[in-house]
């Protein structure tokens, strides 16, 4: 800790000069997964609020790993059946298993990905740890979801608009205040690429369980956290995919999308997969 | 499901992921039973230390111990203890560094046994390359001068030692070696020139490692908030948290307090975030090749 030569512990959260989203006292996003998806790369600050979502909202871990599991159903849709080969994923998180890269580049070793964060600790570890197979490419573009024209300039140095690809935006929107038009985001994104292209989303929704949600994401807001959870109805979630074909079975509850019969157990999230057509 | 699960699966787990997982299981025990360290000390005719270290898995110990451990703690249910012999015979198995402890101090080999059984080793090294990079050339140049007197032969043991390490990279199940490795290291001639440039050759073959992380963090990129070299240590196995390694001249410390982990962790990233991208870091290392 360099206390003898360097600068001691306690000047370390008053630095002045770093991005203020290396602050790893305030809560962020993608750390709180990773702690919610039992991953060791989180800090005190987003452990302490994610236990108190859990306290409040004990559902929530299952959530998050419905949502997992829903990427990885969804990215094998897309790479098998759907013959997508590029993928934009936004809002990436923190490396854990099955990442969009590997679980497409397993089904087409050729697939090109571009990973999008807006937190600089999830880009210095997607750089390092998400290799690409030698057949594919893996990009990583850091940059905030609310910033669609700088992302889709961006990624097209790693993929071909002038072909399909497929945007991912799981987990990202629910994180995007009314005042910065999530809809308008998704729609700014989804007229840079050409039809054929589709479009995958996972949204928190107040749908479920509405009184408890309601009130843990109220405590959650309350804290000192980068991003506030806005939840919506399966109605706004739906107008995300506003110009395009839901592929079946729809906007549905994430652990139910494209899943084996018998998941019930309630969860707080929509996920959907539509179709850019002609 | 036995309570043993999870080690003695990859090709690599070693005693010291057992050991570290029967200390996890007899601390938890332990603080159930409302008993401090001192007591349980006392009951097996030892110190208040030796059930730390072994409550971190950075000590042997005697089934014996155990067993009166556990009578201690109130625990008597058969398959809780037939599980915790499992671990306790699992953690006595040799490695292979216990032909080497004559050249080995007795505050470094816990640390051998958790690199040779992690899943992710992020390092920073500052004057030399990383113990796992070295040339067998590179690293005698080096062990002479931690051991300015020391015989031929002892030098060559202990060269011996890192070479043996380096067989983790080419395992069957390697781990994550993620290195930020300081331009200082690479500038200040450990050796002469055949051997640095041998070096550099060696971390560029390494950088192409699929298992391998390389990042050089160059002078450029300013001062940083890291006095020295550590390693953090990540294992797979459930209920192990991160250790940090940090060596001083005559000893080590084995950090696992979750709030200087946080921190060790945090200055790690801001390091790999300062340095050179893994592709721009080959540019730069056969730049340096060219130049010297």
């Amino acid at each position: 800790m360099s206390s003898q030569n360097g600068p001691p512990f306690s000047d370390i959260p008053e630095r002045a000069g770093e991005p203020p989203s290396f602050d790893t006292t305030v809560s962020h996003p993608a750390r709180m997964y990773d702690y919610l998806l039992g991953g060791k790369d989180s800090y005190e600050a987003d452990r302490d609020v994610a236990d108190q979502l859990i306290a409040s909202m004990p559902s929530v871990p299952r959530t998050a790993r419905a949502n997992r599991a829903f990427l990885r159903r969804a990215v094998e849709y897309l790479a098998g059946e759907a013959g997508i080969r590029q993928f934009l994923d936004i809002g990436t998180g923190l490396p854990t298993a099955n990442n969009t890269h590997e679980v497409a580049q397993r089904a087409a070793p050729e697939s090109r990905i571009v990973y999008v964060d807006n937190d600089p600790i999830v880009l210095v570890h997607a750089r390092a740890l998400l290799d690409s197979t030698p057949q594919g490419a893996t990009d990583y573009i850091q940059a905030d979801a609310r910033d669609p024209e700088r992302i889709l300039r961006e990624a097209a140095s790693t993929l071909d608009f002038s072909q399909p690809l497929a945007v991912m935006i799981l987990s990202v929107l629910h994180f995007i205040d009314d005042s910065d038009d999530p809809a308008g985001i998704v729609r700014q994104v989804m007229d840079g690429v050409v039809p054929g292209s589709y479009l995958a989303i996972s949204a928190a929704t107040r749908d479920f369980d509405t009184d408890r949600i309601n009130q843990a994401a109220g405590e959650f807001n309350a804290q000192r956290v980068a991003a506030q959870i806005a939840l919506r109805t399966h109605a706004q979630i739906s107008r995300y995919f506003d110009g395009l074909d839901l592929v079946d079975p729809g906007l549905v509850p994430v652990n139910q999308w494209r899943a084996p019969a018998g998941l019930t157990q309630t969860v707080t999230m929509y996920a959907g997969v539509g179709r850019k057509p002609a | 499901m036995s309570p043993a699960a999870g080690i003695g699966d990859g090709a690599r787990a070693g005693s010291t992921v057992a050991r570290m997982m029967l200390g996890g299981q007899l601390r938890r025990h332990r603080e159930a039973a409302g008993i401090t360290p001192d007591e349980a000390g006392y009951h097996i005719r030892a110190s208040r230390a030796k059930i730390s270290r072994l409550e971190t898995g950075r000590a042997r110990c005697k089934e014996r111990d155990v067993l009166d451990l556990l009578a201690l703690y109130g625990v008597d249910d058969a398959e809780t203890v037939a599980g915790l012999l499992v671990l306790v015979s699992q953690a006595r198995a040799q490695d292979w560094w216990a032909d080497f402890s004559d050249v080995l101090p007795a505050w470094f080999e816990p640390y051998l046994g958790m690199e040779a059984s992690a899943s992710v080793i992020r390092a920073f090294d500052l004057q030399f390359a990383s113990g796992l990079f070295q040339t067998e050339e590179y690293a005698r140049a080096v062990t002479v001068l931690g051991h300015r007197g020391a015989r031929t032969s002892e030098i060559e043991r202990r060269v011996a030692v890192r070479m043996k390490r380096q067989e983790l990279l080419t395992a069957t199940d390697p781990p994550r070696v993620w290195a930020v490795l300081d331009e200082a290291a690479l500038r200040r001639p450990a050796a002469g020139t055949p051997v640095m440039r041998a070096q550099v050759r060696r971390l560029l073959e390494v950088a192409e490692m699929p298992a391998v992380t390389l990042q050089v963090l160059p002078f450029s990129a300013g001062a940083q908030d890291a006095g020295g070299t550590f390693t953090i240590l990540r294992f797979t196995e459930g209920g192990i948290s991160d250790v940090v390694y940090v060596e001083q001249l005559t000893g080590a410390t084995y950090v696992d307090k979750p709030d200087a982990l946080d921190y060790h962790r945090d200055v790690m990233n801001r390091l790999a975030s300062a340095a050179l991208a893994p592709a721009a870091t080959v540019s730069f290392l056969a730049a340096m090749l060219r130049e010297m």
